[in-house]
């Protein structure tokens, strides 16, 4: 089938850019969206033209490389996928898609689709973590966490860190994002100890960055591929009301 | 040159605390006058940049993504063995070793294994107290599970997603590191070149990715955590980012490479389906635990999988190896894939598949428990292929997944260049010609938190390093051939992209070095690599110029790379006449198909010594003893 | 020091916005209970309307209310300002993302319906607070009744108080549930559900009791 491509291209940071049309033709229903773009990079490249450029790495929806704003929507369509897991038989013959980078002023641009995700390290430096040095740690079953604390915190984790919950939020709000680290580690004994401090740091970090505040909307929750609830934003609010209160 | 593995002297159990004890330390006060770099951020580049850093070294890191928690290691699904024996159920330190020996086919260094084996469970002890959210029974324990050639339950594991449990912890600690100022990151540089001073590793040349300038970088040792080559086959289930640049020119800076024929071919992944495909998406081995494997009896078969009676299946892994049955080592099941569909037994449309059925499993366990311990799996099953793995059974097939071969280390992770150490994947170290599930999670975090700390410091307190800044004529060299490759490709103008060229070398690997080789076949591959080469130097296309962001020529670095490293590979795999592991030769075959070792002539590591591009490099042996685990044609009937 | 800093931050500000709006929204109700007399008759209406202002803490009461709406008010808007510059160019095309987003026109709207609600206000303390002065038959006691009554008989008026209503329960609607999860009570699924259903009664139960003053009036009275 064909389908037809608005894609934003950008030269660079301190350039304008503007939506460009492409024709994707031969694409097979069992193509990933990430390969339909491929192809027709491989078209453009053959031509001796410059290709779009856009991030990917693992290509099966783990890594969070990847990530553009596909009709208006990050990663596209599906719920709970990311756009390398997004396939072409999503679409049908003829369809327009237009495609965009994320947009935030915490995000810059680097060129075409591609966007600077660093603020989230730095959201991450400021706290997300346990200050545990390697060695020294006592037995793993020393401490019994309960199964349904574990799988709670095991679900908070699986954040990807791909930024599709600041691009759909129209506040480009980091909440879910920062909010998923600080449950993860809440919900553990391990990650108690240091709770009111790494909670106020990391929402300093939030703010740092120029990231908007929660709307609570939860336009985030919607987008995003691993599914990280809005429960993590309360929790984020809960644990920070609790390190004001003290 | 002899090689020489430095393994110390006294009774296996002992060797790494003696040698910790014997290695010297650098006095905390001047570690921070150290500096170390790192390229690499996955489990073994993460966790080796935080445990450095905590001691207060100057530790550079580098990683080609825009995070270092992108790497590669965040898609490792099944989990990571440690031999805690938490179960009850006859696990122990020396049979996690003896187990990783033999799945290596007798082809890894004994004490190198051992001290894995050792590590093992400060690994998960380590993790734990990160937070790291494993797996847990009802009672607050930590869960296990089985994995391909064990016969215990040792896999620790989180969901489907331990690799990224994983590296998100080690990420985390490092980010501590960064916040602390003794790590600083440089994300998006891609190493091209090791800068070798006086005979010792003392930098890199690296590009900024982002503003394409070339940079250097020097310290007093250098790490490697870059991964390994199974992209050089095009589609793998590697990212398509992971590559096999940093180790090849560190290879050509002097560092031997070891044992590149040893690929592991990953028995169940999703079978290819088409041309475009960009990659090919593993489901872990864990599934081999429930699922069971067959095929039809007949050849030609194309009935809906759920209309094939029992009586008309073939369970062949079951039928083959009852003791093991599913769950036999990852080799053994590629190869018997590949059998039954050279029989004509395959399935799918394209007849490269067999079904692996959790109808089974379903039906004892209820559907609930299987989709808590499988759930994400059979989500990215059905999105990829649209088949609901609930009902009807999934289809497999073997494909490149990871590299036993890298660069040569001695006991001490050291390369042959003084200086240059080499951990994870990227190096050739512990599996031997074939890796066990769940164990690559297992040596990259060894080799990061718990060895090089070691090893490094030992190495740092004994070798005097001169004082040189990145003005150094070395230096210069370096980045001057690293600019030259960037500008030779970029005005070649050519009609072919990097891809095609990818493409085309990566068939044929895996047809004439991938599952089963032959001489006559790795003839064939020796012969065409390097007009492959050829056509590439001549004929490709890099739009765009080197001074911003430009991926594609990134690539074509990459594939240029490829397109010398692959005819080592094939290299190595026609000198070694036998089959180990994962390297199936098949001149060299027992008389049911398994794989026939040659212990009295191939029992070393092949080290391979670089000597320009399209000359025979040098081979060097590194004799194998095993003094423990006496080696014996592995059998998991 | 470390309390004002924190109340500084996006989630320290939400606090403030979702607590001082619940506050308000506790006020509403309490006006709405007041107002609500009206129904039983003209007496009892003036007579509590007469307890309300003759009471010391009333002018206390007024300056605290007037407090809560500022800060209200002054973070809601810096929230907003600082949502739009935290993305400085707009995207082409941008959909809802639906499934289990929140997202609604009340959601989207909450500046601008806040915005009429300052605006209704004004009007609204003009109109009655300082309207027209009727005494009642009793000495010293204002004839609220009559007022209203005299205000509501109008139907462009009572139409337009009907709508207002509706732009109240639009920003309660998003508002109340909003607040709950900014002071981050809605981390189980139970008592977010319920929650949300909270919101969305209140909100109905507010607008709706006090659109009901000017219909009953209109029709009625």
């Amino acid at each position: 089938m064909k389908v037809f491509l608005k894609v934003w291209r950008q030269a660079g940071p301190d350039v304008t850019g503007r939506l460009v049309d492409y024709t994707a033709d031969n694409v097979s229903p069992d193509m990933s969206f990430l390969e339909m773009l491929d192809s027709v990079n491989e078209t453009l490249i053959a031509k001796g033209e410059e290709p779009i450029a856009f991030d990917s790495a693992c290509r099966e929806g783990i890594c969070g490389t990847c990530g553009v704003m596909v009709d208006g929507r990050p990663h596209g369509p599906d719920p709970c996928t990311t756009v390398c897991q997004l396939h072409m038989r999503r679409y049908k013959d003829g369809d327009t898609i237009v495609i965009e980078p994320w947009r935030a002023r915490a995000f810059p641009l680097i060129k075409d689709l591609v966007v600077d995700r660093s603020a989230f390290d730095r959201i991450i430096q400021a706290g997300g973590y346990t200050s545990v040095n390697t060695g020294g740690a006592q037995d793993a079953n020393a401490i019994l966490i309960p199964k349904t604390v574990a799988d709670e915190a095991f679900e908070s984790a699986t954040c990807i860190g791909c930024g599709a919950c600041v691009a759909a939020c129209k506040n480009a709000s980091a909440a879910l994002f920062t909010s998923a680290k600080v449950t993860h580690l809440s919900l553990l004994p391990q990650g108690q100890v240091e709770a009111k401090t790494r909670v106020v740091a990391m929402v300093d970090a939030m703010d740092e960055n120029g990231f908007g505040g929660c709307s609570n909307e939860g336009e985030c929750e919607a987008v995003c591929p691993k599914g990280i609830s809005l429960k993590n934003i309360a929790t984020l609010n809960r644990e920070y009301r609790r390190a004001l209160l003290s | 040159m002899t090689l020489d593995s430095k393994v110390p002297s006294g009774p296996i159990q002992e060797k790494w605390d003696r040698h910790r004890f014997d290695s010297k330390l650098v006095n905390p006060a001047n570690r921070r006058k150290h500096t170390v770099i790192i390229v690499g951020t996955g489990l073994a580049g993460a966790s080796a940049a935080a445990s450095l850093g905590e001691l207060g070294y100057n530790v550079l890191s580098f990683c080609i993504h825009d995070s270092a928690r992108r790497a590669h290691s965040i898609a490792a699904q099944g989990g990571i063995n440690a031999a805690k024996n938490y179960q009850n159920d006859g696990d122990s330190i020396w049979r996690l070793f003896y187990d990783t020996v033999k799945g290596g086919d007798y082809r890894a260094r004994e004490a190198n294994v051992y001290r894995l084996a050792q590590l093992s469970v400060n690994i998960i002890d380590q993790c734990v107290a990160q937070g790291v959210p494993f797996a847990r029974e009802y009672g607050g324990q930590l869960d296990n599970r089985s994995f391909g050639g064990a016969q215990v339950s040792r896999t620790f594991y989180a969901r489907g997603q331990t690799g990224q449990q994983l590296l998100l912890g080690a990420y985390q600690s490092m980010m501590r590191q960064v916040a602390k100022g003794t790590v600083q990151m440089f994300a998006q540089r891609e190493m091209l070149d090791v800068v070798v001073v006086n005979g010792k590793a003392r930098g890199i040349i690296v590009r900024n990715l982002v503003t394409g300038k070339l940079e250097r970088y020097v310290a007093d040792a250098v790490c490697l955590a870059t991964g390994g080559y199974g992209t050089a086959y095009y589609l793998s289930t590697n990212a398509v980012n992971s590559n096999v640049t940093a180790a090849w020119r560190a290879h050509k800076r002097g560092a031997f490479f070891a044992n590149p024929c040893y690929t592991q071919i990953h028995p169940t992944c999703i079978p290819v389906n088409g041309d475009d495909q960009s990659k090919l998406t593993l489901m872990s081995e864990s599934l081999r635990n429930d699922g069971r494997v067959w095929v039809p009896k007949n050849a030609g078969d194309k009935r809906h999988p759920n209309d094939i009676p029992e009586s008309e299946r073939d369970y062949y892994l079951e039928r083959k190896y009852p003791s093991f049955g599913n769950l036999v080592p990852r080799d053994v099941a590629s190869r018997n894939a590949k059998q039954v569909c050279d029989d004509g037994r395959g399935v799918g449309d394209s007849g490269l598949a067999v079904f692996l059925d959790f109808k089974d499993a379903i039906n004892r366990l209820g559907e609930p428990v299987v989709a808590s311990r499988y759930g994400n799996l059979f989500e990215m099953y059905q999105k990829i292929t649209d088949e609901n793995p609930y009902k009807e059974p999934m289809r497999m097939y073997p494909a490149i997944h990871y590299t036993m071969g890298g660069l040569w280390v001695d006991y001490n992770l050291m390369s042959t260049i003084p200086g240059l150490h080499v951990l994870g994947e990227a190096n050739f170290s512990d599996h031997g010609a074939n890796r066990l599930g769940a164990s690559a999670l297992m040596q990259g975090l060894a080799d990061g938190y718990f060895v090089i700390p070691y090893t490094l410091a030992h190495y740092i307190a004994s070798t005097p390093v001169e004082k040189i800044t990145t003005d150094h004529d070395a230096f210069k060299e370096a980045e001057a051939s690293v600019q030259n490759r960037i500008t030779r490709m970029l005005t070649v103008k050519g009609s072919k992209t990097p891809r095609q060229l990818h493409r085309e070398l990566g068939r044929l690997l895996w047809d004439e070095v991938g599952m089963s080789r032959t001489d006559a076949g790795l003839k064939r591959a020796l012969a065409r690599i390097p007009q492959l080469r050829e056509e590439f130097w001549q004929n490709v296309s890099v739009p765009g110029d080197a001074n911003n962001l430009n991926k594609n020529l990134e690539y074509a670095g990459r594939v240029a790379d490829y397109l010398e490293f692959g005819e080592l590979l094939a290299l190595d795999a026609l000198h070694r006449t036998e089959s180990c592991g994962g390297h199936f030769r098949e001149e060299s075959q027992t008389p049911d198909g398994e794989a026939k070792r040659d212990d009295e002539n191939f029992s070393y590591a092949a080290a391979w010594e670089y000597q320009g591009v399209g000359t025979a490099p040098t081979l060097h042996k590194e004799p194998l003893a095993f003094e423990h685990v006496k080696p014996s044609q592995r059998s998991y009937k | 020091m470390k309390v004002l800093r924190a109340l500084s931050t996006t989630v320290g500000s939400k606090f403030l916005v979702a607590l001082t709006g619940l506050l308000l929204v506790g006020f509403l109700i309490g006006h709405l209970a007041g107002n609500l007399l009206i129904l039983l008759g003209g007496d009892k209406f003036n007579a509590y309307g007469h307890a309300l202002i003759t009471n010391p803490l009333v002018v206390p009461a007024e300056l605290a209310l007037m407090a809560l709406l500022l800060v209200h008010m002054g973070k809601a808007i810096a929230h907003v300002l600082r949502g739009r510059s935290a993305r400085p160019e707009a995207y082409a095309k941008k959909s809802w993302a639906g499934g289990p987003s929140r997202k609604s026109w009340a959601s989207t709207t909450m500046a601008l319906s806040g915005i009429f609600l300052l605006a209704f206000l004004i009007v609204h303390i003009a109109t009655f607070k300082f309207g027209p002065y009727y005494a009642s038959t009793e000495a010293g006691v204002r004839d609220l009744q009559r007022l209203v009554v005299e205000i509501f008989k109008n139907p462009l008026y009572a139409a337009g108080y009907v709508v207002a209503m509706g732009i109240v329960g639009l920003h309660l609607r998003h508002g109340v549930s909003s607040a709950f999860q900014s002071l981050g009570l809605m981390t189980n699924g139970v008592w977010t559900a319920r929650l949300l259903n909270f919101g969305l009664l209140l909100a109905v139960i507010i607008a709706g009791g006090f659109a009901l003053i000017p219909v009953w009036v209109y029709l009625f009275l």
